[in-house]
């Protein structure tokens, strides 16, 4: 599916999207400038965001109590974006970011009632001279919450992957459960890839983990495949989008996950 | 269909393969024996065209190509089928994925029109039966947690899918427990016809059990020293090596 007849199939909105208790929508919002999103108690939302225009960006999300939001956000031009999540007791949320190319996405997650689950998911891809930036925090403020961060980047040519993960966890936030991985492949020996998986914990009675890998292709993976008869090219394609699909494609959007895989397939072919 | 003439392969510097002889003609079944490091494996590599070792000397023809000409995955299109001795896990990538692309790949090759969706689903299903291969697996990464015994059995369902003139399988017995051997050696039987020929390297005579040699070479420092029929297996199975090698040594 294209990027467009997905966009075409949910509701337009534009500054602020606000679901009542009880309420299930799904919503896409293109190059907004600023959009405030609040979930009533209870709301269901699926809100997919766009930039297709190299704007900056800001979203203030409000989950209220047991509210659950699915937040996919796709990059295609070198937006700057700044997501601030706010997350009330037993709220879930799951974020999925791919950046296509130069872009520079923050997300802050506030968790700030007991039982409030988060999942972010983000990707870059980036070849030629690009850059692209990936800042997830999340910050535990409260006991019992979980969240799970999980970053993957690929970088081509002689560009510049950055991911930066924070995970507080404060004082009083015992029994924490949180993951931070990042994972990363570098396709050329110019590309470059800068991580910095952070964990600061005040309370003592947590799990978490965090963990970061920058490796390169796997040479025999591509012999493999090319004994199958499959190309050289195609077969570097294949390993990194299952590199990649592997995050995004964990999606609860059919047409997200058809334009997002149509649109990866087509990035493969430049870098 | 294959003719290997004085093949001489080497890997960083070191000699591995020292002149290679073997003729491997339509509807037969070859089986390569040999101590540890005597090069069985290097040889399936170097006819792949894996491209870690050099050939330094002599030539292959392959149904009359030259087969050193060309690349790993026009080798693979023309016939040859490597089963590995240690199938590679590509995360991300389903095995239905990986093989639609595969078979399409070959069948461009050939100038025959890819498959459609449901012919190719039709033909995963017939091919999985020949290695009673749970279908759900084709569902999944190839070869990411599969067991020892379903990697060994994805490999002769690829051999299924891609209907090879020439496979080679690299100790493709090793690392199986009994039903499991039976199930992938009865799956090779199967899929032997009187127009395409099999090379099974192995260790062990139990896999030729299933799959009976017509001839049996003993591979030792990169030479094939001995050749006989599947006798000469059971013989190599009571009694080693040691007769034959020091008999090369004199």
């Amino acid at each position: 599916m294209e990027l467009h007849d997905m966009i075409s199939g949910f509701e337009p909105v534009a500054e602020r999207l606000t679901l009542s208790g009880k309420e299930q929508r799904t919503a896409v919002a293109v190059d907004p400038e600023t959009l405030d999103v609040e979930l009533a108690s209870g709301a269901e939302g699926h809100l997919v965001v766009v930039h297709e225009k190299p704007t900056a960006s800001t979203l203030r999300v409000h989950l209220a109590e047991g509210a659950s939001l699915v937040l996919n956000e796709l990059f295609v031009a070198e937006a700057f974006t700044t997501v601030e999540v706010d997350q009330e007791a037993e709220s879930r949320l799951k974020l999925t970011a791919v950046e296509l190319g130069s872009a520079n996405a923050r997300y802050t997650i506030q968790l700030r009632g007991a039982h409030a689950e988060s999942e972010v998911n983000g990707l870059f891809l980036t070849g030629g001279e690009e850059h692209a930036e990936l800042t997830i925090r999340t910050n535990h403020l409260v006991a019992d919450c979980s969240s799970r961060s999980i970053a993957r980047g690929v970088a081509g040519g002689k560009s510049v992957g950055r991911f930066e993960g924070m995970v507080y966890v404060a004082k009083d936030a015992q029994r924490t459960d949180a993951e931070q991985q990042n994972r990363n492949l570098l396709l050329s020996d110019q590309a470059r890839i800068e991580t910095m998986p952070q964990l600061e914990i005040y309370a003592d009675d947590v799990k978490c983990s965090h963990g970061a890998t920058v490796g390169q292709m796997d040479q025999e993976a591509i012999y493999y495949m090319r004994q199958r008869g499959i190309d050289e090219q195609q077969a570097r394609r294949l390993q990194i989008a299952g590199f990649v699909e592997e995050l995004v494609m964990h999606c609860d959007e059919e047409s997200w996950c058809s334009a997002v895989s149509e649109l990866l397939e087509a990035k493969l072919h430049t870098i | 269909m294959l003719k290997v003439k004085n093949l001489h392969a080497s890997v960083e510097g070191k000699e591995i393969l020292r002149g290679i002889n073997l003729e491997v003609k339509a509807g037969e079944v070859h089986a390569i024996m040999g101590p540890n490091g005597s090069g069985k494996s290097t040889l399936a590599s170097v006819l792949a065209g894996n491209e870690k070792f050099t050939v330094t000397a002599g030539e292959v023809e392959f149904e009359g190509k030259s087969l050193l000409d060309y690349s790993i995955e026009d080798r693979a299109r023309m016939g040859l089928f490597l089963g590995f001795q240690y199938p590679v896990e590509i995360p991300g990538v389903t095995m239905a994925n990986f093989m639609k692309i595969a078979v399409n790949e070959q069948r461009k090759f050939r100038g025959e029109e890819p498959l459609s969706a449901a012919e190719y689903l039709k033909l995963m299903r017939e091919k999985a039966k020949v290695v009673e291969l749970d279908t759900k697996l084709t569902s999944r990464a190839v070869n990411e947690g599969f067991s020892g015994g379903e990697k060994k059995k994805n490999e002769i369902f690829q051999m299924a899918m891609l209907d090879p003139k020439l496979a080679i399988l690299d100790e493709t017995d090793s690392g199986l427990d009994i039903d499991a051997l039976r199930i992938v050696a009865t799956g090779v039987t199967k899929l032997h016809t009187s127009e395409n020929a099999t090379v099974v390297i192995t260790h062990y005579q139990r896999l030729l059990d299933y799959i009976v040699p017509d001839y049996v070479h003993v591979l030792y420092k990169g030479r094939i020293i001995y050749t006989g029929d599947k006798s000469l297996a059971l013989k190599l199975e009571k009694e080693g090596y040691d007769w034959l090698i020091n008999d090369y040594k004199e």
